[in-house]
């Protein structure tokens, strides 16, 4: 998944000269917490909502005036990502950075925005929560071809499956998490453990005593 | 007198001998009702039209599903939901679904027309079909289109679902719709088919604070359940007045279920089924409609429905089960028939984190309670 599957574009941006009250009031009015500064054409920083109370907050000792132009108070020069980046490093860049958006740019030129908003929804895209499915939890051993096995296994019972997601558990092992197109997972669990795959969910059930 | 809505044809919705949703399941509560002396006294629908499907369904998707039940080659099938392991395409689809979306419309004609209190529709239930998309074992959406008959003829529907799953696609065809609640307890969706009916699904537009939903924790047995149950539903129920209670009486939340992870006993569902019916007294005249659902288990199911059955009418309910009854059944299935109607007494599991779970479904309905309340003032 790139950023521009997931990117909201055209991004809004204001001009470095607009003052911070009418900053404030445009982000009020949008609904928004990340604006992109432009000169002419070219993005030149990144201004957000808590920029704006920051710089301007009466507990801070000498505050900006809101006639201020927000160059005066933007980010710059901005963090960005290209189009084509995988969703992952955005992600890792705005989680180092400690912020909150990401302008996206081509030659220089401001073409959308990603802001954590965003990626919370690639998450969920990631993890085929959006569609009617089953949870299936295996562990496998962190070897090749474990989880072509898994898969063969879903493919025989003509099973979509909607989601992959595997995390590395222990020195030996991987855990594999699959949302699968099916109300039937207890029945492919029970196939999979007479293959010996370890199934984590759904579990035995406990039985009557 | 309650209604009691079956047709034969009922028993052509079936995907194969091997697929869980299996006619015989019926075909068991009848024969059990016979042999206890209390055969069910049916009245026959009508198929439902083309028009009926059209009041809920998209055009395109009915007309795939036409064409599929026709033996025709569908090649986008798969886009809609049809013909998957789940609910895959067989001869006579359609009509055999128009069938089942005819007994629970019929039911609702009959609250409505003839001024019946208590129904029980034999069949139906799909509460997963959506507008074009096919799901879990569900074609047609029987529940939504005659939901959509009652609203239509100035009822306003309580709608109540114990199936295990989430009623996502009643939920979803009503979700803005404001003369209709949405109840629906299921296994919690991060670990069960279909995945959505979290607290946080409240509905929208004029619908919102109307569509509610009780996710509990897998291995949740019948006092946490009741307990929440008590907790939230006659509140909502009190709040929204409705005219009709239509309720999806899936039997897999009963413990010996295969396809899911709640422990219900039949003793569960007795004291749940004696609640409805008393809420129906309460706050809808004693109008309501029950469909039934989900229940995989045919050792169970049989055995819920029954009960169902014969509350319906204030019947007693036995203890024993006829032995002619049993031996007949547990030569056709080749398996043991339990030997009383209901679950041994106590049913007790080993479940480690018993407290944990109540606590954790209490929450849930605090929860839900709190995040739906706002809207209803």
């Amino acid at each position: 998944m790139l950023v521009r599957d997931i990117m909201s574009s055209p991004a809004m941006a204001i001009p470095a000269a607009t003052t911070l009250a009418d900053a404030y009031r445009f982000m009020r009015e949008k609904g928004i917490r990340h604006l992109p500064v432009i000169e002419g054409p070219d993005l030149v920083g990144v201004i957000t909502d808590r920029d704006l109370r920051l710089a301007t907050s009466s507990l801070v000792p000498s505050p900006f005036a809101p006639g201020s132009p927000v160059s005066t108070v933007m980010s710059r020069p901005p963090l960005t990502a290209d189009a084509a980046d995988p969703v992952e490093d955005a992600a890792r860049t705005m989680r180092e950075k400690k912020i909150g958006c990401l302008p996206v740019v081509e030659d220089g030129r401001l073409i959308g925005i990603i802001t954590g908003l965003d990626l919370l929804d690639a998450l969920m895209r990631m993890t085929g929560a959006d569609k009617p499915s089953g949870r299936l939890e295996v562990r496998l051993p962190d070897h090749p071809g474990e989880l072509a096995r898994l898969t063969a296994t879903l493919s025989e019972r003509g099973l979509n499956v909607h989601s992959i997601l595997t995390y590395p558990e222990g020195p030996d092992s991987v855990r594999t998490v699959l949302r699968i197109g099916s109300i039937e997972i207890r029945a492919l669990a029970g196939d999979l453990r007479r293959q010996r795959f370890e199934v984590v969910w759904p579990p035995e059930k406990p039985c009557p005593r | 007198m309650p209604s009691v809505i079956y047709h034969r044809a009922y028993s052509r919705y079936s995907f194969g001998a091997t697929h869980p949703f299996n006619p015989v399941r019926v075909e068991m509560m009848l024969d059990l009702l016979d042999a206890l002396g209390h055969p069910a006294r049916t009245v026959a629908p009508e198929p439902a039209t083309r028009e009926d499907l059209l009041r809920v369904h998209a055009e395109y998707y009915v007309r795939r599903v036409e064409a599929l039940g026709a033996g025709e080659e569908v090649p986008d099938c798969g886009d809609y939901g049809l013909g998957t392991p789940d609910t895959p395409a067989f001869r006579g689809m359609d009509e055999a679904t128009r069938w089942l979306v005819g007994g629970t419309l019929h039911g609702a004609r009959l609250i409505c027309e003839e001024g019946e209190k208590r129904v029980l529709q034999l069949g139906g239930g799909l509460h997963h079909a959506r507008r074009n998309y096919a799901s879990g074992f569900c074609v047609y959406n029987d529940l939504a289109i005659a939901i959509d008959y009652l609203t239509r003829h100035g009822l306003w529907v309580a709608y109540l679902d114990i199936d295990v799953h989430h009623g996502d696609g009643v939920q979803q065809i009503l979700y803005e719709d404001k003369r209709v609640m949405t109840i629906s307890l299921h296994e919690s969706g991060q670990f069960l088919f279909p995945g959505t009916g979290s607290v946080h699904e409240l509905g929208a537009e004029l619908g919102r604070g109307l569509k509610l939903n009780l996710p509990l924790e897998p291995f949740t047995e019948g006092e946490s359940y009741l307990e929440v149950f008590d907790q939230v539903v006659p509140a909502a129920l009190r709040q929204f007045r409705p005219g009709i209670l239509v309720v999806q009486a899936g039997a897999d939340a009963h413990f010996d279920d295969p396809l899911a992870d709640l422990m219900l006993t039949t003793h569960d569902y007795e004291a749940i089924f004696r609640r409805i019916l008393e809420w129906a007294d309460l706050f809808t005249a004693g109008r309501v409609l029950f469909t039934l659902g989900g229940g995989y288990a045919l050792g169970a199911a049989p055995r819920v429905w029954t009960i169902l059955h014969l509350l319906i009418h204030d019947l007693p309910v036995p203890g024993r089960l006829p032995e002619a009854w049993r031996r007949k059944w547990t030569a056709t299935l080749e398996g043991t028939v339990p030997a009383a109607l209901h679950d041994p007494t106590p049913s007790r599991f080993d479940i480690p984190n018993r407290q944990e779970i109540a606590h954790r479904n209490r929450q849930t309905g605090e929860r839900l309670l709190e995040g739906a309340r706002p809207y209803w003032f």
